[in-house]
Protein backbone atom coordinates (compact mmCIF):
# COMPACT_ATOMS: atom_id res chain seq x y z
CA UNK A 1 0.00 0.00 0.00
CA UNK A 2 2.78 2.41 0.75
CA UNK A 3 4.14 2.28 -2.75
CA UNK A 4 3.69 5.52 -4.64
CA UNK A 5 0.14 5.92 -5.90
CA UNK A 6 1.25 7.01 -9.36
CA UNK A 7 3.83 4.35 -9.87
CA UNK A 8 1.96 1.11 -9.46
CA UNK A 9 -1.78 1.42 -9.49
CA UNK A 10 -2.78 3.75 -12.29
CA UNK A 11 -5.72 5.79 -11.09
CA UNK A 12 -5.90 5.38 -7.30
CA UNK A 13 -9.23 4.02 -6.07
CA UNK A 14 -10.59 4.46 -2.57
CA UNK A 15 -13.68 2.89 -1.02
CA UNK A 16 -14.73 3.82 2.49
CA UNK A 17 -17.64 2.58 4.61
CA UNK A 18 -18.79 4.12 7.88
CA UNK A 19 -15.88 6.42 8.57
CA UNK A 20 -16.89 9.55 10.47
CA UNK A 21 -19.75 11.22 8.54
CA UNK A 22 -19.00 9.05 5.49
CA UNK A 23 -21.39 6.15 5.13
CA UNK A 24 -20.21 5.16 1.69
CA UNK A 25 -17.50 6.80 -0.36
CA UNK A 26 -16.21 5.46 -3.64
CA UNK A 27 -13.66 7.60 -5.46
CA UNK A 28 -11.34 7.08 -8.35
CA UNK A 29 -8.76 9.84 -8.41
CA UNK A 30 -7.99 11.69 -11.62
CA UNK A 31 -4.96 13.84 -12.33
CA UNK A 32 -7.21 16.49 -10.82
CA UNK A 33 -9.84 15.50 -8.27
CA UNK A 34 -12.30 18.03 -6.88
CA UNK A 35 -14.51 17.39 -3.86
CA UNK A 36 -17.63 19.47 -3.23
CA UNK A 37 -20.41 19.32 -0.67
CA UNK A 38 -21.72 21.11 2.38
CA UNK A 39 -19.69 21.65 5.52
CA UNK A 40 -18.94 18.61 7.70
CA UNK A 41 -19.80 15.99 5.09
CA UNK A 42 -16.38 14.35 5.27
CA UNK A 43 -14.37 15.94 2.46
CA UNK A 44 -11.47 16.90 4.68
CA UNK A 45 -11.58 13.64 6.64
CA UNK A 46 -11.41 11.71 3.39
CA UNK A 47 -8.44 13.70 2.13
CA UNK A 48 -6.67 13.22 5.46
CA UNK A 49 -7.43 9.52 5.24
CA UNK A 50 -5.77 9.35 1.81
CA UNK A 51 -2.77 11.12 3.33
CA UNK A 52 -2.70 8.48 6.06
CA UNK A 53 -2.90 5.70 3.48
CA UNK A 54 -0.06 6.97 1.31
CA UNK A 55 2.20 8.46 3.99
CA UNK A 56 1.81 6.40 7.18
CA UNK A 57 5.55 5.68 7.66
CA UNK A 58 6.34 9.38 7.34
CA UNK A 59 3.49 10.34 9.67
CA UNK A 60 4.61 7.88 12.33
CA UNK A 61 8.16 9.14 12.09
CA UNK A 62 7.05 12.75 12.51
CA UNK A 63 4.96 11.85 15.54
CA UNK A 64 7.85 9.88 16.99
CA UNK A 65 10.24 12.82 16.53
CA UNK A 66 7.72 15.10 18.26
CA UNK A 67 7.34 12.72 21.21
CA UNK A 68 3.76 11.80 20.37
CA UNK A 69 2.82 8.32 21.60
CA UNK A 70 -0.68 6.89 21.38
CA UNK A 71 0.43 3.81 23.37
CA UNK A 72 -1.18 1.38 20.96
CA UNK A 73 -4.62 2.90 21.41
CA UNK A 74 -6.06 3.45 17.93
CA UNK A 75 -8.69 5.92 19.09
CA UNK A 76 -5.89 8.05 20.58
CA UNK A 77 -4.04 7.81 17.28
CA UNK A 78 -7.15 9.06 15.48
CA UNK A 79 -7.45 11.98 17.91
CA UNK A 80 -3.86 13.01 17.43
CA UNK A 81 -3.87 12.52 13.66
CA UNK A 82 -7.29 13.95 12.70
CA UNK A 83 -7.40 16.33 15.68
CA UNK A 84 -9.10 16.44 19.07
CA UNK A 85 -12.61 15.03 19.15
CA UNK A 86 -12.03 12.78 16.14
CA UNK A 87 -11.23 9.63 18.13
CA UNK A 88 -14.53 8.00 17.17
CA UNK A 89 -14.40 8.31 13.36
CA UNK A 90 -13.50 4.62 13.20
CA UNK A 91 -16.00 2.02 14.42
CA UNK A 92 -16.46 -1.73 14.20
CA UNK A 93 -18.43 -1.16 10.97
CA UNK A 94 -15.69 0.93 9.35
CA UNK A 95 -14.05 -0.39 6.19
CA UNK A 96 -11.32 1.07 4.03
CA UNK A 97 -10.22 -0.35 0.70
CA UNK A 98 -7.43 1.39 -1.17
CA UNK A 99 -6.35 0.29 -4.64
CA UNK A 100 -8.24 -2.97 -4.24
CA UNK A 101 -6.75 -3.89 -0.89
CA UNK A 102 -8.82 -3.90 2.29
CA UNK A 103 -6.95 -2.30 5.16
CA UNK A 104 -7.41 -3.06 8.81
CA UNK A 105 -6.41 0.42 9.92
CA UNK A 106 -6.06 -0.20 13.69
CA UNK A 107 -3.73 -3.12 13.03
CA UNK A 108 -1.91 -1.45 10.18
CA UNK A 109 -1.07 1.67 12.16
CA UNK A 110 0.76 -0.49 14.69
CA UNK A 111 2.72 -2.49 12.13
CA UNK A 112 6.38 -1.76 11.64
CA UNK A 113 7.00 -0.14 8.29
CA UNK A 114 10.07 0.98 6.41
CA UNK A 115 10.50 4.73 6.14
CA UNK A 116 9.41 6.38 2.93
CA UNK A 117 9.67 10.01 2.01
CA UNK A 118 6.44 11.96 2.13
CA UNK A 119 4.43 11.57 -1.08
CA UNK A 120 1.50 13.89 -0.34
CA UNK A 121 1.83 17.60 0.40
CA UNK A 122 -1.26 18.83 2.17
CA UNK A 123 -2.30 22.49 2.32
CA UNK A 124 -5.08 22.45 4.93
CA UNK A 125 -8.08 24.73 5.18
CA UNK A 126 -6.77 26.05 8.52
CA UNK A 127 -3.50 27.18 6.86
CA UNK A 128 -3.91 30.73 8.11
CA UNK A 129 -3.13 29.43 11.62
CA UNK A 130 0.35 28.43 10.46
CA UNK A 131 1.25 32.10 10.14
CA UNK A 132 -0.77 33.52 13.01
CA UNK A 133 2.28 35.08 14.66
CA UNK A 134 3.77 36.19 11.36
CA UNK A 135 6.19 33.28 11.18
CA UNK A 136 5.47 29.56 10.71
CA UNK A 137 5.69 27.54 13.89
CA UNK A 138 7.43 24.19 14.30
CA UNK A 139 5.51 20.90 14.40
CA UNK A 140 6.05 20.69 18.15
CA UNK A 141 4.72 24.17 18.80
CA UNK A 142 1.20 22.82 18.32
CA UNK A 143 -0.38 20.60 20.92
CA UNK A 144 -1.86 17.20 20.20
CA UNK A 145 -5.33 18.64 19.62
CA UNK A 146 -4.21 20.10 16.27
CA UNK A 147 -4.65 17.93 13.16
CA UNK A 148 -1.44 16.42 11.83
CA UNK A 149 -1.94 18.07 8.43
CA UNK A 150 -1.82 21.58 9.90
CA UNK A 151 1.17 20.82 12.13
CA UNK A 152 3.00 19.27 9.20
CA UNK A 153 2.14 22.13 6.84
CA UNK A 154 3.42 24.67 9.35
CA UNK A 155 6.64 22.68 9.78
CA UNK A 156 7.16 22.60 6.01
CA UNK A 157 6.75 26.36 5.80
CA UNK A 158 9.17 26.83 8.67
CA UNK A 159 11.79 24.77 6.86
CA UNK A 160 11.04 26.56 3.58
CA UNK A 161 11.80 29.87 5.27
CA UNK A 162 15.39 28.74 5.75
CA UNK A 163 15.78 29.11 1.95
CA UNK A 164 15.44 32.86 2.42
CA UNK A 165 17.83 35.29 4.07
CA UNK A 166 16.79 37.92 6.57
CA UNK A 167 15.30 41.00 4.92
CA UNK A 168 14.89 39.00 1.72
CA UNK A 169 11.86 39.48 -0.51
CA UNK A 170 9.64 36.39 -0.81
CA UNK A 171 7.40 37.83 -3.47
CA UNK A 172 7.93 38.82 -6.20
CA UNK A 173 11.26 37.10 -6.78
CA UNK A 174 12.89 35.73 -9.92
CA UNK A 175 12.92 31.93 -10.26
CA UNK A 176 9.92 31.59 -7.96
CA UNK A 177 6.82 31.10 -10.10
CA UNK A 178 6.46 31.97 -13.75
CA UNK A 179 6.76 35.72 -14.47
CA UNK A 180 3.20 35.59 -15.84
CA UNK A 181 1.93 34.34 -12.45
CA UNK A 182 3.97 36.93 -10.59
CA UNK A 183 2.45 39.73 -12.66
CA UNK A 184 -1.09 38.45 -12.12
CA UNK A 185 -0.57 37.96 -8.37
CA UNK A 186 0.96 41.40 -8.05
CA UNK A 187 -2.08 42.88 -9.78
CA UNK A 188 -4.80 40.91 -8.03
CA UNK A 189 -3.45 40.10 -4.55
CA UNK A 190 -0.46 42.27 -3.69
CA UNK A 191 -1.01 45.57 -5.51
CA UNK A 192 1.69 47.99 -4.35
CA UNK A 193 3.24 45.52 -1.92
CA UNK A 194 6.04 42.99 -1.66
CA UNK A 195 6.08 40.06 0.71
CA UNK A 196 9.23 40.34 2.77
CA UNK A 197 10.99 38.99 5.83
CA UNK A 198 11.27 41.68 8.44
CA UNK A 199 13.80 41.54 11.30
CA UNK A 200 13.41 44.98 12.84
CA UNK A 201 12.57 43.52 16.21
CA UNK A 202 15.16 40.72 16.05
CA UNK A 203 12.39 38.16 15.61
CA UNK A 204 11.80 37.30 11.98
CA UNK A 205 8.31 37.90 10.71
CA UNK A 206 6.56 38.21 7.38
CA UNK A 207 5.35 41.62 6.34
CA UNK A 208 3.84 43.24 3.30
CA UNK A 209 6.19 46.09 2.46
CA UNK A 210 4.92 48.99 0.41
CA UNK A 211 6.73 49.43 -2.92
CA UNK A 212 6.26 53.18 -2.65
CA UNK A 213 9.08 55.37 -1.41
CA UNK A 214 8.78 55.85 2.36
CA UNK A 215 5.91 53.37 2.38
CA UNK A 216 5.49 51.32 5.54
CA UNK A 217 5.33 47.59 6.26
CA UNK A 218 2.18 45.77 7.25
CA UNK A 219 2.38 42.88 9.73
CA UNK A 220 0.09 39.86 9.34
CA UNK A 221 -2.54 41.27 11.69
CA UNK A 222 -3.19 44.15 9.30
CA UNK A 223 -3.31 42.17 6.08
CA UNK A 224 -6.60 41.76 4.28
CA UNK A 225 -8.40 38.46 4.85
CA UNK A 226 -7.52 37.40 1.32
CA UNK A 227 -3.82 38.19 1.80
CA UNK A 228 -3.76 36.33 5.14
CA UNK A 229 -5.29 33.29 3.49
CA UNK A 230 -3.22 33.51 0.34
CA UNK A 231 0.28 33.92 1.75
CA UNK A 232 0.44 30.44 3.34
CA UNK A 233 -1.04 29.05 0.13
CA UNK A 234 1.63 30.89 -1.89
CA UNK A 235 4.37 29.48 0.33
CA UNK A 236 2.85 26.02 -0.09
CA UNK A 237 3.00 26.51 -3.86
CA UNK A 238 6.64 27.60 -3.53
CA UNK A 239 7.26 24.30 -1.76
CA UNK A 240 5.66 22.33 -4.60
CA UNK A 241 7.01 24.40 -7.51
CA UNK A 242 10.65 23.76 -6.84
CA UNK A 243 13.08 26.30 -8.24
CA UNK A 244 15.09 23.67 -10.07
CA UNK A 245 14.84 21.75 -13.31
CA UNK A 246 12.96 18.92 -11.63
CA UNK A 247 9.23 19.42 -12.18
CA UNK A 248 8.24 18.06 -8.76
CA UNK A 249 9.69 18.11 -5.30
CA UNK A 250 11.52 14.85 -4.75
CA UNK A 251 9.18 12.07 -3.65
CA UNK A 252 6.06 14.23 -3.64
CA UNK A 253 3.39 12.92 -6.00
CA UNK A 254 0.18 14.31 -4.53
CA UNK A 255 -0.80 17.89 -3.79
CA UNK A 256 -3.92 18.53 -1.70
CA UNK A 257 -5.32 22.03 -1.38
CA UNK A 258 -8.38 22.61 0.75
CA UNK A 259 -10.64 25.54 -0.11
CA UNK A 260 -8.17 27.44 -2.27
CA UNK A 261 -10.76 30.19 -2.74
CA UNK A 262 -10.80 31.35 0.90
CA UNK A 263 -10.89 35.13 1.17
CA UNK A 264 -10.06 35.67 -2.49
CA UNK A 265 -11.75 37.85 -5.08
CA UNK A 266 -12.87 35.88 -8.18
CA UNK A 267 -10.03 37.41 -10.22
CA UNK A 268 -7.53 36.14 -7.68
CA UNK A 269 -9.21 32.70 -7.75
CA UNK A 270 -8.65 32.71 -11.51
CA UNK A 271 -4.92 33.21 -10.96
CA UNK A 272 -4.79 30.49 -8.33
CA UNK A 273 -6.56 28.08 -10.69
CA UNK A 274 -3.86 28.78 -13.28
CA UNK A 275 -1.29 27.89 -10.65
CA UNK A 276 -3.19 24.67 -9.94
CA UNK A 277 -2.86 23.95 -13.65
CA UNK A 278 0.87 24.45 -13.26
CA UNK A 279 0.90 21.77 -10.56
CA UNK A 280 -0.92 19.43 -12.95
CA UNK A 281 1.48 20.24 -15.77
CA UNK A 282 4.36 19.41 -13.43
CA UNK A 283 2.87 15.96 -12.95
CA UNK A 284 1.38 16.27 -9.46
CA UNK A 285 -1.85 14.46 -8.77
CA UNK A 286 -3.92 17.33 -7.40
CA UNK A 287 -6.89 17.06 -5.03
CA UNK A 288 -9.01 20.09 -4.20
CA UNK A 289 -11.95 20.59 -1.92
CA UNK A 290 -14.00 23.67 -2.67
CA UNK A 291 -17.16 25.65 -2.05
CA UNK A 292 -16.51 27.85 -5.07
CA UNK A 293 -18.67 27.52 -8.20
CA UNK A 294 -15.83 29.27 -10.01
CA UNK A 295 -13.47 26.36 -9.39
CA UNK A 296 -16.03 23.99 -10.92
CA UNK A 297 -16.54 26.43 -13.79
CA UNK A 298 -12.81 26.21 -14.45
CA UNK A 299 -12.88 22.39 -14.45
CA UNK A 300 -16.04 22.34 -16.58
CA UNK A 301 -14.37 24.68 -19.08
CA UNK A 302 -11.27 22.53 -19.20
CA UNK A 303 -13.35 19.40 -19.83
CA UNK A 304 -15.57 20.91 -22.50
CA UNK A 305 -12.75 22.66 -24.36
CA UNK A 306 -10.90 19.35 -24.44
CA UNK A 307 -13.94 17.44 -25.70
CA UNK A 308 -14.63 19.95 -28.45
CA UNK A 309 -11.06 20.02 -29.72
CA UNK A 310 -10.26 23.57 -28.58
CA UNK A 311 -6.62 24.49 -28.13
CA UNK A 312 -4.37 25.83 -25.41
CA UNK A 313 -4.95 29.41 -26.51
CA UNK A 314 -8.70 29.01 -25.99
CA UNK A 315 -8.08 27.80 -22.44
CA UNK A 316 -5.78 30.71 -21.62
CA UNK A 317 -8.35 33.17 -22.94
CA UNK A 318 -10.79 31.94 -20.29
CA UNK A 319 -8.22 32.78 -17.63
CA UNK A 320 -7.45 36.16 -19.16
CA UNK A 321 -3.81 35.08 -19.43
CA UNK A 322 -1.47 36.17 -22.21
CA UNK A 323 -0.65 33.30 -24.57
CA UNK A 324 3.10 33.35 -23.90
CA UNK A 325 5.11 30.30 -24.90
CA UNK A 326 5.44 28.96 -21.31
CA UNK A 327 1.71 29.38 -20.63
CA UNK A 328 0.75 27.80 -23.97
CA UNK A 329 2.95 24.83 -23.13
CA UNK A 330 1.37 24.62 -19.66
CA UNK A 331 -2.17 24.80 -21.06
CA UNK A 332 -1.42 22.17 -23.70
CA UNK A 333 -0.21 19.80 -20.97
CA UNK A 334 -3.22 20.49 -18.76
CA UNK A 335 -5.60 19.71 -21.62
CA UNK A 336 -4.24 16.16 -21.60
CA UNK A 337 -5.11 15.64 -17.93
CA UNK A 338 -8.06 13.78 -16.47
CA UNK A 339 -10.39 15.25 -13.91
CA UNK A 340 -12.81 13.65 -11.44
CA UNK A 341 -15.40 15.42 -9.33
CA UNK A 342 -17.32 14.12 -6.34
CA UNK A 343 -20.25 15.51 -4.42
CA UNK A 344 -20.52 14.65 -0.72
CA UNK A 345 -24.17 14.29 0.18
CA UNK A 346 -25.10 14.98 3.79
CA UNK A 347 -28.40 13.10 3.81
CA UNK A 348 -27.05 9.80 2.52
CA UNK A 349 -23.47 10.17 3.75
CA UNK A 350 -22.41 8.97 0.30
CA UNK A 351 -20.23 10.37 -2.43
CA UNK A 352 -21.59 10.85 -5.91
CA UNK A 353 -19.49 10.99 -9.06
CA UNK A 354 -20.42 14.26 -10.81
CA UNK A 355 -17.40 14.24 -13.11
CA UNK A 356 -19.55 14.74 -16.21
CA UNK A 357 -20.62 18.14 -14.81
CA UNK A 358 -23.74 17.68 -16.88
CA UNK A 359 -25.95 20.68 -16.29
CA UNK A 360 -28.84 18.87 -17.99
CA UNK A 361 -28.60 15.77 -15.83
CA UNK A 362 -31.69 14.46 -14.10
CA UNK A 363 -30.06 14.15 -10.68
CA UNK A 364 -30.09 17.43 -8.81
CA UNK A 365 -26.66 16.89 -7.26
CA UNK A 366 -25.24 16.45 -10.73
CA UNK A 367 -26.99 19.29 -12.51
CA UNK A 368 -26.61 21.64 -9.53
CA UNK A 369 -22.93 20.72 -9.26
CA UNK A 370 -23.22 19.48 -5.71
CA UNK A 371 -25.31 22.44 -4.61
CA UNK A 372 -22.85 25.09 -5.81
CA UNK A 373 -25.13 26.48 -8.51
CA UNK A 374 -28.45 25.96 -6.71
CA UNK A 375 -28.80 29.56 -5.63
CA UNK A 376 -28.01 31.07 -9.03
CA UNK A 377 -30.43 28.55 -10.55
CA UNK A 378 -33.23 29.55 -8.21
CA UNK A 379 -32.47 33.24 -8.70
CA UNK A 380 -32.55 32.92 -12.49
CA UNK A 381 -35.81 30.95 -12.36
CA UNK A 382 -37.48 33.52 -10.12
CA UNK A 383 -36.40 36.42 -12.37
CA UNK A 384 -37.38 34.55 -15.55
CA UNK A 385 -40.83 33.84 -14.14
CA UNK A 386 -41.26 37.47 -13.07
CA UNK A 387 -40.17 38.73 -16.51
CA UNK A 388 -42.37 36.23 -18.38
CA UNK A 389 -45.43 37.32 -16.39
CA UNK A 390 -44.76 41.05 -16.08
CA UNK A 391 -47.79 42.06 -18.08
CA UNK A 392 -51.19 43.31 -17.07
CA UNK A 393 -54.17 41.01 -17.01
CA UNK A 394 -52.47 37.72 -16.17
CA UNK A 395 -55.12 35.41 -14.77
CA UNK A 396 -54.25 33.42 -11.67
CA UNK B 1 -61.55 30.87 -20.90
CA UNK B 2 -59.67 27.57 -20.70
CA UNK B 3 -56.37 26.95 -22.44
CA UNK B 4 -58.17 24.68 -24.91
CA UNK B 5 -60.65 27.42 -25.73
CA UNK B 6 -57.76 29.91 -26.15
CA UNK B 7 -56.02 27.52 -28.54
CA UNK B 8 -59.19 27.09 -30.56
CA UNK B 9 -59.48 30.90 -30.75
CA UNK B 10 -55.95 31.17 -32.19
CA UNK B 11 -55.38 31.21 -35.97
CA UNK B 12 -54.02 27.92 -37.36
CA UNK B 13 -54.26 26.20 -33.96
CA UNK B 14 -57.97 25.30 -34.05
CA UNK B 15 -58.43 21.66 -33.12
CA UNK B 16 -54.74 21.22 -32.35
CA UNK B 17 -55.12 21.05 -28.54
CA UNK B 18 -54.35 17.47 -27.49
CA UNK B 19 -54.78 15.52 -24.26
CA UNK B 20 -51.89 15.39 -21.81
CA UNK B 21 -48.55 15.55 -23.58
CA UNK B 22 -49.87 14.04 -26.83
CA UNK B 23 -48.84 17.12 -28.88
CA UNK B 24 -45.19 16.46 -28.04
CA UNK B 25 -43.08 14.07 -30.05
CA UNK B 26 -42.74 10.71 -28.29
CA UNK B 27 -39.02 11.26 -27.76
CA UNK B 28 -39.69 14.64 -26.13
CA UNK B 29 -42.27 13.52 -23.59
CA UNK B 30 -39.74 12.02 -21.11
CA UNK B 31 -38.28 15.52 -20.71
CA UNK B 32 -41.49 16.66 -18.98
CA UNK B 33 -42.21 15.38 -15.45
CA UNK B 34 -45.52 16.48 -13.95
CA UNK B 35 -46.07 15.81 -10.24
CA UNK B 36 -49.71 14.99 -11.05
CA UNK B 37 -50.20 13.85 -14.64
CA UNK B 38 -53.99 14.25 -14.25
CA UNK B 39 -53.39 17.99 -13.81
CA UNK B 40 -51.88 18.18 -17.30
CA UNK B 41 -54.79 19.77 -19.13
CA UNK B 42 -53.33 19.38 -22.61
CA UNK B 43 -50.69 20.53 -25.06
CA UNK B 44 -50.34 22.11 -28.46
CA UNK B 45 -47.58 21.96 -31.08
CA UNK B 46 -47.23 25.59 -32.16
CA UNK B 47 -44.11 24.97 -34.22
CA UNK B 48 -45.69 22.44 -36.59
CA UNK B 49 -48.94 24.40 -36.89
CA UNK B 50 -47.11 27.59 -37.87
CA UNK B 51 -44.43 26.00 -40.04
CA UNK B 52 -46.51 26.60 -43.20
CA UNK B 53 -47.29 30.20 -42.23
CA UNK B 54 -43.81 31.32 -41.19
CA UNK B 55 -41.47 28.68 -42.61
CA UNK B 56 -38.27 30.69 -42.08
CA UNK B 57 -39.02 32.01 -38.61
CA UNK B 58 -37.46 30.71 -35.39
CA UNK B 59 -40.79 29.39 -34.14
CA UNK B 60 -41.48 28.19 -30.59
CA UNK B 61 -42.12 24.48 -29.99
CA UNK B 62 -44.97 23.71 -27.57
CA UNK B 63 -47.36 24.96 -24.95
CA UNK B 64 -48.39 22.65 -22.11
CA UNK B 65 -51.35 23.38 -19.83
CA UNK B 66 -51.22 22.51 -16.15
CA UNK B 67 -53.74 23.10 -13.38
CA UNK B 68 -51.79 23.82 -10.20
CA UNK B 69 -53.48 23.16 -6.86
CA UNK B 70 -52.89 26.76 -5.77
CA UNK B 71 -54.29 28.40 -8.92
CA UNK B 72 -57.84 28.78 -10.17
CA UNK B 73 -56.78 29.06 -13.81
CA UNK B 74 -54.47 26.83 -15.83
CA UNK B 75 -50.85 27.88 -16.30
CA UNK B 76 -49.14 27.52 -19.64
CA UNK B 77 -45.63 26.13 -19.86
CA UNK B 78 -44.11 27.31 -23.12
CA UNK B 79 -41.51 24.65 -23.79
CA UNK B 80 -38.68 24.66 -26.30
CA UNK B 81 -36.78 21.38 -26.54
CA UNK B 82 -33.45 22.32 -28.00
CA UNK B 83 -29.79 21.46 -27.91
CA UNK B 84 -28.20 23.48 -25.14
CA UNK B 85 -24.89 24.73 -26.38
CA UNK B 86 -23.38 28.17 -26.67
CA UNK B 87 -23.92 28.37 -30.42
CA UNK B 88 -27.64 27.76 -29.92
CA UNK B 89 -28.18 30.56 -27.40
CA UNK B 90 -28.93 33.16 -30.07
CA UNK B 91 -31.30 30.78 -31.87
CA UNK B 92 -33.31 30.16 -28.72
CA UNK B 93 -33.38 33.84 -27.83
CA UNK B 94 -34.72 34.53 -31.36
CA UNK B 95 -37.42 31.93 -30.65
CA UNK B 96 -38.33 33.70 -27.40
CA UNK B 97 -38.65 36.98 -29.25
CA UNK B 98 -40.81 35.29 -31.89
CA UNK B 99 -43.02 33.78 -29.16
CA UNK B 100 -43.49 37.08 -27.32
CA UNK B 101 -44.28 38.91 -30.59
CA UNK B 102 -46.67 36.13 -31.62
CA UNK B 103 -48.43 36.27 -28.24
CA UNK B 104 -49.04 39.98 -28.76
CA UNK B 105 -50.47 39.27 -32.21
CA UNK B 106 -52.03 36.09 -33.57
CA UNK B 107 -51.53 34.21 -30.32
CA UNK B 108 -53.10 36.89 -28.10
CA UNK B 109 -55.83 34.55 -26.87
CA UNK B 110 -53.11 32.55 -25.10
CA UNK B 111 -51.28 35.61 -23.77
CA UNK B 112 -53.43 36.08 -20.69
CA UNK B 113 -52.39 32.86 -18.96
CA UNK B 114 -49.79 32.77 -16.22
CA UNK B 115 -46.76 31.14 -17.76
CA UNK B 116 -43.20 29.91 -17.72
CA UNK B 117 -41.07 30.10 -20.83
CA UNK B 118 -38.73 27.16 -20.60
CA UNK B 119 -35.78 25.89 -22.57
CA UNK B 120 -35.38 22.19 -21.91
CA UNK B 121 -32.10 20.68 -23.08
CA UNK B 122 -32.68 17.92 -25.59
CA UNK B 123 -29.14 16.66 -24.97
CA UNK B 124 -26.27 17.59 -22.72
CA UNK B 125 -26.00 21.23 -21.67
CA UNK B 126 -22.81 22.78 -22.95
CA UNK B 127 -22.70 26.08 -21.15
CA UNK B 128 -22.22 26.80 -17.50
CA UNK B 129 -25.37 27.31 -15.47
CA UNK B 130 -23.45 29.70 -13.30
CA UNK B 131 -22.57 32.03 -16.13
CA UNK B 132 -24.00 35.25 -17.45
CA UNK B 133 -26.08 33.39 -20.09
CA UNK B 134 -28.44 32.19 -17.42
CA UNK B 135 -29.03 35.72 -16.20
CA UNK B 136 -29.43 36.91 -19.78
CA UNK B 137 -32.09 34.22 -20.32
CA UNK B 138 -33.86 35.36 -17.16
CA UNK B 139 -33.91 38.92 -18.46
CA UNK B 140 -35.72 37.59 -21.54
CA UNK B 141 -38.19 35.71 -19.31
CA UNK B 142 -36.56 32.43 -20.28
CA UNK B 143 -35.75 29.68 -17.80
CA UNK B 144 -33.20 26.94 -18.58
CA UNK B 145 -34.09 23.79 -16.72
CA UNK B 146 -31.47 21.35 -17.93
CA UNK B 147 -32.82 18.14 -19.40
CA UNK B 148 -36.02 17.84 -17.38
CA UNK B 149 -38.88 20.23 -16.77
CA UNK B 150 -40.45 19.30 -13.45
CA UNK B 151 -43.92 20.70 -12.87
CA UNK B 152 -44.91 20.64 -9.22
CA UNK B 153 -48.42 20.36 -7.78
CA UNK B 154 -48.27 23.88 -6.37
CA UNK B 155 -46.83 26.73 -8.34
CA UNK B 156 -45.94 28.70 -5.24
Amino acid sequence: MNKGPLAKHGAPHLQVENFGPLKHADLTFGDLTVLVGPQATGKSILLQLVKLLVDLPHIKKEFQRAGVDWVGDFSKFLAVYFGEGMHSVWSAESRVKFNGRTENLPQWVEEKCAHRTESMFFIPAQRVLALRDGWPAAFNYYDASTPFTLREFSEHLRLLMSDFRSDETLFPVPRRLKPEFRDLLQTHIFPGFELKIDTQRAQKRLVLASTQKDGGSLPVAVWSAGQREFVPLLLGLYYLMVASKAPRRKGVEWAVIEELEMGLHPRAITVVMLMIFELLARGYRVCLSTHSPQVLDAVWTLQRLKEHGANAKDLLRVFDANPTAPLLSLAAKVMQKTSKLYDFDRASGATRDISALDTAAEEEGMSGWGGLTEFSGRAASAVARAVANSKPGVRR
Amino acid sequence: MTAEQAVNATPHLQGKWERGLQALRAEDRPHIRAADTRALTGSVDVDTAWMRIEPNANRWDFAIGYQHEDRTVECLYWVELHTASDNQVDVVLRKVRWLLRWLKGEGMAMDGFERDIVWVSSGRTDYTLNGPQRRSFADHGLRQTGGILRISRKRG
